[in-house]
């Protein structure tokens, strides 16, 4: 047994170490990433705050939300069209389990109790101010959104999911949130194109900055903080993702029995 | 250059490490310490995005694979056997 173990062991490392050396020194597969590539690096880091050149500019000096929710922001709208349908998706799966009794819980230790209580605030700033500086620094919706996640879960292990409800943040109210986030991407995509219309210009949908041929679009910030699309973007982002996250674990905190009798009644 | 160093050294010592614990996740027959493999796997590539200058990537990853996903996991080990 424990030979076979070595085996195995040996020829994984010998296959890892094979692999990494014939991609990285060799060159097997050419050069990574490729030279023709290159160029667009350069361009995404070279325009993505450009005050002088505008036409160009995402006007947001963090480039990676820069190119997720403009450059190519309708991917991150479709990506974010999955996680919706996923969402929809578990919830259809656990629809009719409801635990109705509630209160009565313990939950964990008291130590454990307090910790908690002092830590979630913490998690609750880190999360907003991710998803708010999304424009200037490391960070987006997304992260934001899985991040806050992490303070019901913390809620759910350590009181009770029962909890939760107590507070307010049933799952129908996270529902809703999700829905909210998820109609605020929606407007946010079309708020150039609706302000084109109206105003008797031109403008794209997911347009951020004004382009050549479209002149409009939004204020590139706002009291001095970049914005355009990509704030509100990262602040409905922020929302769908971590309604999304907790109605999950609401979920999946259900105990197995209570769900198998909701499936098959009592015996 | 002491950084450039001290940056190979912790990347050629974080990645066997999580390699480690893939294979150990991987063979691991009791399912709750197959995910603690798992959360030191993802542990170790957290830091690995972070010296690769991915900070983006690390603000992600973190809370989903250290936190959501063993999380995730455990609640669904509840639901069925500790042990394959």
């Amino acid at each position: 047994m424990l030979l076979r173990r070595l085996i195995t062991v040996s020829v994984l490392t010998a296959f890892i170490v094979l692999t990494s050396y014939t991609i990285t020194v060799l060159n097997v597969l050419g050069e990574l990433p490729p030279r023709s590539l290159r160029p667009l690096a350069f361009w995404f880091l070279n325009t993505s705050f450009t005050p002088w050149l505008n036409y160009f500019s995402a006007m947001a000096p963090e480039t990676v939300t820069a190119i997720l929710w403009d450059y190519r922001g309708l991917d991150t709208l479709f990506e974010t069209a999955v996680f919706y349908f996923a969402i929809i998706a578990s919830i259809a799966l656990f629809r009719g389990i409801e635990e109705k009794h509630g209160g009565g819980y313990v939950g964990l230790s008291k130590i454990v109790r307090v910790v908690s209580r002092v830590l979630i605030p913490v998690n609750i700033v880190v999360a907003a101010s991710i998803a708010i500086h999304g424009t200037i620094t490391p960070g987006g919706g997304f992260q934001a959104g899985s991040a806050m996640a992490v303070a019901p879960l913390i809620l759910i292990i350590v009181f009770s999911r029962f909890f939760l409800k107590e507070k307010g943040l049933s799952k129908n109210l996270l529902i809703a949130l999700r829905g909210a986030g998820l109609v605020g991407v929606g407007v946010a995509s079309i708020l150039a194109l609706a302000l084109g219309l109206l105003s008797g210009g031109y403008a794209f949908i997911f347009q951020n900055q004004p382009k050549e041929a479209a002149p409009i679009g939004l204020p590139p910030d706002v009291l001095g903080f970049p914005a355009g699309t990509l704030l509100i973007f990262n602040l409905f982002e922020f929302i769908a993702v971590f309604a999304g996250f907790t109605i999950i674990f609401i979920l999946l905190s259900i105990p197995e029995d209570v769900a198998r009798e909701a499936l098959h009644g009592k015996h | 250059m002491f950084e450039a160093f001290f940056t190979l050294f912790l990347m050629m010592l974080l990645s066997p490490i999580s390699t480690i614990a893939v294979y150990l996740a991987v063979t691991e027959r009791n399912l709750l310490r197959a995910v603690l493999f798992s959360a030191l796997q993802s542990m170790c590539y957290a830091f690995l995005y972070y010296i690769l200058m991915a900070p983006d990537i690390v603000l992600v990853y973190v809370p989903v694979s250290i936190g959501l996903y063993p999380a995730a996991i455990l609640f669904l080990i509840r639901k069925t056997k500790e042990c394959e």
